[in-house]
């Protein structure tokens, strides 16, 4: 079949024509690079959720494999390196990306009226690219992913009334354990990004449905009137994928992602730290301690995250460019400091060194965990004659002695 | 005209630009999945036990284990065989495993024949296919005899 006959045949079966019309509508005009960000976080979406997938092939959610396949990966399979390095280097980025399509959305206030539904939608997204890192960055099962864990969830357990229960389920238990690496990978890998697509569908629904916001300043004229948004914006949006895929693959080819010796809940000497991402409320703990810890912990980012979510209805005043509404400006400035300026505090914090060194005894338990095997032949069935004439090394060597004298 | 030209030219050079990122990404993953198709395993030489313990003209049913890395695991694999000695200082080791679709077969003494389970194969005693469908005789595996000790090659 033809190219002209599987379009007449798809033509003949969908709304094509309509959707081509839909897609080359006009932007409104001036519109910049900035208007490129929520592609490119789309594009980083996708592009974990692909390298994600593939590196499932290779991994093992349980304690005594995790760090093994990781390894393994890392060190043994083709081309593997290089898709964890995507992987690792690509949640940095998607980070990076859909906090600066935000603050895109700040700048030209694109979250006012009509757009709100758009807004909390993308917050809503917001929270679940965090959510990503946070269950993502256990699956190693190194010494960073384990601490950074314990402490990640024991700041949950600090909330009012439901927090040590909160701690407990995301646990799985009282400790972190093999229930909590399953429940992660579950969460990372089938929960979280149901729930992601879910809600870009619905967040790409209303950004079509409403058109693109465009610049404060835009006339009603000039928001209908600016470039299509296919081929013209799509080329545009293709051409920063293009280029932030380049940047992303020449980090994954020469910068090796780390992994740290495997998790050891008795290393006291370990200082866990999070993710650049969340060293922000990390240092933020540092400045709240006894009763008003909660603070830091629980009220600070719980109404940050609410005041973030509801924008929409709490800035009242005419759109209007950032720089043009001082009280934005003010508290838009304010907040992206404080969490540059904590991040590098948190960043560049000293570790903690200790002069003494403690007698150290450790218990040896009588049976270690072994390695799990693979037996890959039936059970033997029941009365049949089965030899096993098979020889321990001793027996081996004792007999390749009497063979030697022999000769 | 001038637009409409331009307007093909985005087009093209848009699918251009996502079939290059496509590729560059494609490749190297597709090859990350697939690797392990054109990985050789080690071939090693596992013990079945003394020689003299096992010679005897009727087929003897022989389970043995041995150590092999199984990705990133240490397996301790297990595997069954049946051994014969056919005289002459000539062995007979057939793998269980149906050449058909896997299942493992069982001697009978009384067809002297090796039958299959799944699908009704049935091998003579050389391995080969008497009936059934199987493409190929059973697989007849490598062995060595040093100092008494009768080997298979496990691959």
């Amino acid at each position: 079949m033809s190219y002209t006959g599987i379009k007449q045949f798809l033509s003949e079966r969908l709304p094509l024509e309509a959707l081509d019309t839909h897609l080359r509508k006009p932007l409104p005009k001036h519109i910049n690079l900035l208007f490129s960000l929520g592609s490119l976080a789309m594009f980083l979406l996708i592009l974990q959720a692909v390298t994600g997938a593939f590196l499932a092939f290779y991994y093992s959610p349980s304690p005594e494999h995790a760090h093994n396949a990781v390894t393994y990966i890392s060190t043994e399979v083709p081309f593997g390196a290089f898709v964890r390095g995507l992987h690792h280097w690509g949640a940095s980025a998607m980070v990076i990306i859909v906090v600066l399509h935000l603050l895109r959305v700040v700048l030209y206030s694109s979250y006012k009226a009509p757009r709100e539904l758009t807004w909390i939608f993308g917050v809503l997204l917001l929270l679940v690219v965090l959510g990503f890192g946070f269950t993502g960055y256990l699956l190693p099962w190194d010494e960073k992913a384990y601490w950074a864990t314990v402490v990640g969830v024991e700041i949950s357990s600090t909330a009012p009334v439901l927090g040590d229960f909160v701690a407990k389920v995301m646990r799985g238990g009282s400790e972190i354990g093999a229930v909590t690496l399953a429940r992660f990978y579950a969460l990372h890998t089938i929960w979280l990004p149901w729930l992601a697509f879910g809600l870009v569908g619905v967040h790409l629904f209303f950004v079509r449905y409403y058109g693109s916001s465009g610049k404060p300043e835009n006339t009603p004229e000039e928001m209908k009137t600016g470039k299509p948004f296919y081929p013209d914006q799509v080329f545009e949006d293709v051409v920063g994928m293009l280029i932030l895929f380049v940047a992303l693959a020449a980090v994954a080819l020469f910068v090796p992602v780390p992994l740290e010796d495997v998790a050891d809940p008795t290393n006291a000497d370990y200082d866990p730290r999070p993710e650049w991402y969340f060293l922000f409320l990390f240092q933020l703990l540092k400045y709240f301690q006894g009763p008003f810890e909660i603070l830091g912990t629980f009220v600070i980012p719980t109404v940050g995250m609410l005041l973030l979510l509801f924008l929409p209805f709490l800035d009242r005043s005419e759109r209007a460019v950032l720089w043009k509404r001082p009280i934005a400006l003010t508290v838009t400035s304010v907040c992206v400091i404080g969490i540059v300026v904590l991040t590098i505090l948190g960043g560049t914090a000293k570790k903690l060194e200790t002069t003494e060194a403690a007698v150290q005894e450790t218990a040896q338990p009588s049976e270690q965990i072994q390695g799990a095997a693979t037996p890959d032949t039936e059970a033997v069935e029941e009365g049949e004659e089965v030899f096993d004439f098979q020889l321990t090394e001793e027996e081996i060597e004792n007999a390749v002695e009497v063979g030697e004298g022999q000769q | 005209m001038e637009k409409r030209g331009r307007r093909s030219f985005l087009e093209i050079a848009t699918a251009f630009i996502g079939g290059i990122i496509s590729l560059a990404a494609g490749i190297p993953l597709i090859g990350f999945a697939i690797s392990p198709a054109f990985k050789k395993g080690e071939s090693k030489w596992v013990d079945l036990g003394l020689a003299d313990r096992l010679r005897n003209s009727r087929f003897k049913k022989v389970d043995y284990t041995f150590t092999a890395k199984d990705g990133w695991v240490q397996a301790r694999k297990k595997r069954s065989v049946y051994v014969t000695d056919v005289g002459n200082g000539e062995w007979s080791v057939f793998s269980r495993t149906c050449s058909h679709l896997g299942c493992l077969v069982r001697w009978d003494e009384k067809q002297e024949s090796f039958l299959c389970p799944c699908h009704g194969a049935i091998f003579d005693k050389t391995g080969s296919v008497v009936a059934g469908p199987p493409p190929e005789p059973l697989q007849k595996l490598e062995v060595k005899v040093e100092a008494g000790i009768l080997y298979v090659k496990e691959s």
